[in-house]
């Protein structure tokens, strides 16, 4: 398995390729089982730069206790979505609430905490200095030793900001979002430039935060990270959101598994008539298809009376569902640009 | 308010951490001090020398204090993000400029006290008791308008360009000013306008006992205007971008 691999265990829930956010909540009803308004909601919000729409009429909710993951591509508007929620930046057009009022009230509030990759550190005091610093401006902060041992900085805490290293930096910048107790955590590539054992110390820290009843929103372009940390991921490209599920859900509407074998006289037509079919790939006698139910296409196959050879069977990462959903979101939009190759070689890692 | 208080005390701590902004505002006046006081036998704006240079050179200190630091400071802190980083905290939006406005006005005071206790026990300049604080409150405020420049420059100029700009108008106010030396002729003329010759000026009036002309101190008003506009405006034009 790859780096990202993931054992897809929840196929037999994968019910319809298409499988709609609404038919999810129907599904597992995890989202009505919260109750209560929500913590954050987005009704038809966007964001134009001129004509570039970096978001464009995104809609949803957050509910109290969630780890929500944002994915998506470099571009998909995933920074300007939380800058947005940040009262950093104003929407062109559409409503955002947070905790019912708007979001500069909410974060003057300091029901929220934030951690982002363009937030900088005030340089030439100490980490305890900082830290201090910033607790002191929230109501109801954590003590000042909870939150050096929580986000693992005690150990440096009297060095200087200024002489730390990256992953030591990006520590020090989440225990700042950590400080004043927040409600809601507001996580912009958290783990980036730390290494592996500091992001599972990370994300360790993280579900302590989470146990405590709040709310935490990130985005991440680590697929093993919305994988395992979140329970929600909201998958987003050029400005909309392409889907919005559990793990599972979003793996299973991307088409479950993947079947691959050799076939000397291919039949398109046929092909792409097979039951469960998502996707399919051809390259001469190569044919690759993603499938929501692979028994049922092998079979379809062979009931036709084709002998495949060098027949596999693969489950489907997140990241090939990712990168599904998105290519499938290019083509509809008559974008053909990078995505596919992309796809190829996450399908190499895969199986190599 | 409790977390401006914050926000001041740990940005006075950073001060402390930082030399090289003693050398600029402390150090280097207090040594022309030391080597021009004494050293000529005469007579500026109807004053000693040494009362001339105690009052250019504690204006000096105070005002490049204002400019080069914190100029250099919100450029950085700018574009590194801390300022990003504070909106995401309940303090008030306005408290990041307000807290450097303040923190520029307790800098100057190093300066001012040192140069005009030297004045007093190496140039021999004897004055009236009430003339010393209404010496240093005019330099003090004279300087501390630089504060609200400082902020433009940071908000307006990336931090690479801030030296240059910093520079060039530290020198421009100093020599057209008449700190380093007493200005006549033309560029005297031109001088007059300037608000470090506003504030140098009302100091030796006080101390030859001429009544102080009202246009120095309206001059120093509508300076602090002038500056305080270009702060607003520099601030408020970057807003989505900080």
């Amino acid at each position: 398995m790859s780096q990202y691999g993931t054992d897809y265990e929840a196929s037999a829930t994968a019910g319809s390729p298409a499988l709609s956010s609404t038919a999810a909540e129907a599904a597992t009803g995890y989202r009505s089982s919260r109750g209560g308004a929500p913590v954050v909601s987005f009704k038809n919000v966007s964001k134009h730069y001129g004509r570039l729409r970096a978001v464009d009429g995104l809609t949803l909710d957050l509910r109290q206790g969630e780890t929500v993951a944002l994915l998506g591509p470099n571009g998909a508007g995933k920074s300007t979505s939380l800058d947005m929620l940040l009262a950093l930046r104003k929407p062109t057009g559409g409503k955002i609430q947070m905790f019912g009022s708007d979001p500069y009230h909410a974060v003057k509030s300091g029901r929220v905490g934030a951690m982002l990759q363009s937030g900088g550190l005030m340089p030439e005091v100490t980490v305890r200095e900082l830290v201090t610093l910033v607790t002191k401006l929230h109501p109801k902060p954590e003590p000042i030793d909870t939150t050096l041992r929580r986000a693992g900085i005690a150990q440096f805490a009297d060095q200087r900001v200024d002489r730390l290293s990256g992953g030591q930096t990006q520590r020090v910048r989440f225990a700042l979002a950590i400080c004043g107790k927040s409600e809601l955590i507001v996580l912009d590539e958290p783990t980036a430039a730390m290494d592996v054992e500091t992001r599972r110390l990370f994300w360790n820290s993280m579900k302590e935060e989470v146990a405590q009843g709040r709310t935490l929103l990130f985005a991440t372009h680590y697929l093993e990270e919305a994988d395992q940390a979140a329970d929600r991921i909201l998958v987003i490209n050029r400005g909309r959101l392409l889907a919005d599920g559990t793990p599972a859900e979003i793996k299973a509407r991307a088409g479950a598994r993947r079947l691959a074998f050799r076939l000397d006289r291919v039949d398109e037509p046929f092909l792409l008539g097979l039951p469960g079919l998502v996707n399919l790939e051809i390259r001469r006698d190569v044919v690759q298809i993603q499938s929501s139910d692979s028994d049922a296409t092998l079979y379809a196959i062979l009931d036709a009376g084709y002998r495949p050879r060098e027949i596999e069977v693969t489950s489907l990462g997140l990241e090939q569902a990712f990168l599904a959903i998105t290519a499938e979101d290019d083509r509809a939009n008559g974008h053909t640009d990078a995505t596919s190759p992309d796809a190829h070689d996450a399908h190499e890692r895969e199986t190599n | 308010m409790a977390g401006t208080l914050a926000l001041t005390k740990a940005e006075l701590m950073r001060l402390m951490h930082n030399k090289r902004y003693f050398i600029f505002t402390v150090i280097f006046p207090v040594a022309i001090y030391l080597i021009v006081a004494r050293s000529v036998k005469s007579t500026a704006y109807g004053v000693t020398l040494g009362a001339y240079y105690m009052i250019a050179m504690a204006t000096l200190g105070a005002f490049s204090g204002t400019l080069n630091g914190n100029a250099q400071r919100i450029s950085q802190e700018k574009k590194e993000g801390w300022i990003r980083q504070l909106r995401l905290t309940p303090l008030p939006p306005n408290a990041y400029v307000v807290t450097k406005v303040l923190v520029s006005m307790a800098t100057t005071v190093p300066a001012i006290v040192i140069v005009l206790l030297l004045g007093r026990f190496y140039g021999s300049v004897h004055l009236p008791a009430w003339q010393w604080p209404v010496i240093a409150v005019t330099i003090w405020f004279g300087s501390t308008i630089f504060a609200a420049l400082a902020v433009a420059i940071g908000y307006r100029f990336p931090p690479d360009q801030v030296q240059p700009v910093t520079l060039i108008i530290y020198f421009v106010f100093a020599i057209l000013g008449g700190l380093w030396f007493p200005l006549a002729g033309f560029l005297g003329n031109i001088g007059k306008f300037t608000p470090t010759y506003e504030a140098v000026k009302i100091g030796t009036d006080v101390i030859q006992g001429a009544s102080v002309s009202a246009g120095l101190a309206v001059g120093l008003v509508i300076w602090l205007g002038i500056f305080t506009v270009l702060a607003v405006v520099a601030v408020r034009s970057t807003a989505e971008t900080v």
